[in-house]
């Protein structure tokens, strides 16, 4: 069984078509980069996949079940914003994160957080927003998922905290988990991933092995993006 | 839905305990002028002070409501619905936690009020001026005087729990367009609150038809009789019950819909 199943997906907002007949399937164990242009739709995907949109047709599946309760067990999410209630502290938001999530590993967590010097009994309201991000970050690889999903992760970042970034990514999932990173800054992660999904105007492009693709196209696959994205 | 309501109530205790304690604290000050030998100055002081603690009794109610929309709104919509929506929990069990802080605040505001009105006012004469009142009123009512406070109270309590009930309602609908949505929340609030109080009136119009008691309401300026006001009392807090458990189905239904969130 596939880890995600992604069948004849659409969105609309109003009568514009965001996403048409979106079709991915994903397997354990993989790093997949999701990968587009500004406004493509992977943020899109990735919403729904997280139940913060309801799909105008076609279904999503997580380890066969559909989307709720369930799926949110077993998924760790990452959004390209701050989410996080700011009047609290990051000990309280540790506290939450444990309250409503089993897998979720508080010592793994505090040593993250001891790591970048970000202390627990600061407020999230006094942390300038990329501390936040890196709370963020932190509270979301503390958990034992079966799938972690990433969106621009590295959007705003010096390129030394983008390594750090992709460094605590990688060190901190187990291999029977999948990792899906939504970015348009590929030649930062290109170095980790084994699948590729290109998106453009809400449709999948391209869904392929990164090696065999790199092996195909002889290029890496930011210039094979470059070259498939030209304006 | 423990575990949500928990975080709804310390997010409520962290934005409401300052109101709770200067309400007390300002009625605790009104009570120690009042137990001073009165000068100019005192009188001056008391009035200030008296402003200040009926502002924070209001405040509280105010405040309560206003921030049990904002909670609901920001919760479920804004930025933090990124880590409401992706809990493992319901989204029944989410609106469950709204509803039950709400319901646990408003009457927390309202023991508070109370109890800053009695600090501040209480005096042996006024109460039983007070109970004289009632007494008055209740008498041609044959009501027991406490029976009568109760059920006013309660008729009181319910009225303002529509509205925030309206208020959600309202929120929930509003979000489900794409564009204006505080617009559309406040239009289908308030579109929500006048449905409500219409279909009030309106059930008290067709039992109106059937008791002239009733009737003369919409007719004439005859008071109710006993039997009658107890009628109208009963009909009114079942019908707020029913309205809200129908608020509470509709938000229910729409957000297991499915939410989109911006």
């Amino acid at each position: 069984m596939e880890l995600v199943e992604i069948k004849h997906l659409s969105k609309s907002f109003d009568n514009k078509e965001i996403l048409k007949d979106v079709n991915i399937s994903i397997s354990s164990g993989k790093i997949v980069g999701l990968l587009g242009k500004n406004g493509a739709g992977k943020t899109t995907i990735i919403k729904l996949i997280n139940d913060l949109l309801t799909p105008t047709s076609g279904e999503i599946l997580i380890k066969g079940k559909k989307v709720g309760v369930e799926s949110k067990k077993i998924i760790s999410y990452l959004p390209e914003r701050t989410y996080l209630n700011k009047q609290m502290k990051v000990s309280e938001v540790i506290s939450y994160f444990k309250d409503f999530y089993d897998d979720f590993d508080d010592n793994k967590a505090l040593k993250l957080l001891e790591a970048l010097d970000l202390s627990v009994d600061q407020k999230l309201a006094k942390m300038s927003k990329g501390m936040q991000e890196k709370v963020q970050l932190v509270l979301v690889m503390s958990r034992n998922a079966d799938l972690y999903i990433l969106d621009e992760p590295l959007g705003g970042v010096d390129p030394a905290t983008r390594d750090y970034i992709l460094d605590t990514i990688l060190s901190n999932f187990n291999e029977d988990a999948s990792v899906i990173i939504s970015t348009h800054l590929i030649s930062d992660i290109e170095r980790i991933l084994d699948e590729v999904i290109f998106i453009d105007r809400g449709q999948v492009i391209l869904q392929s092995d990164a090696d065999t693709l790199r092996n195909k196209e002889k290029a890496s696959i930011d210039e094979i993006f470059r070259r498939m994205f030209r304006c | 839905m423990l575990k949500l309501l928990k975080y709804d109530l310390k997010y409520m205790v962290q934005n409401m305990s300052v109101f709770y304690i200067l309400s007390i604290f300002f009625a605790v000050l009104v009570r120690l002028l009042n137990m001073l030998e009165q000068t100019v100055i005192i009188n001056i002081l008391q009035s200030i002070f008296s402003g200040c603690a009926i502002a924070m009794c209001a405040n509280i109610l105010i405040n309560t409501m206003m921030r049990s929309w904002i909670r609901f709104r920001d919760s479920i919509y804004k930025d933090e619905s990124y880590l409401t929506h992706t809990l493992p929990v319901t989204k029944s069990d989410i609106y469950n936690s709204k509803f039950l802080q709400t319901l646990i605040f408003f009457i927390i505001g309202f023991v508070i009020v109370l109890l800053s009105l009695f600090i501040a006012y209480y005096t042996k004469d006024r109460w039983m001026l007070i109970k004289g009142l009632i007494n008055n009123m209740t008498t041609g009512l044959e009501f027991k005087t406490m029976t009568f406070v109760i059920s006013f109270m309660v008729i009181v309590f319910l009225e303002v729990f529509n509205a925030i009930q309206c208020g959600f309602v309202g929120i929930v609908l509003g979000n489900k367009c794409n564009n204006g949505k505080i617009g559309f929340s406040v239009l289908f609030g308030f579109i929500a609150y006048l449905i409500s109080q219409s279909v009030v009136l309106f059930l008290v119009f067709v039992v109106g038809l059937f008791n002239s008691s009733i009737m003369n309401l919409f007719t004439n300026n005859v008071l109710l009789d006993a039997t009658s006001f107890k009628l109208l009392l009963f009909l009114s807090i079942s019908f707020y019950v029913i309205a809200i458990s129908c608020m509470s189905i509709i938000c229910k239904n729409e957000l297991n819909r499915g939410v989109n969130v911006e």
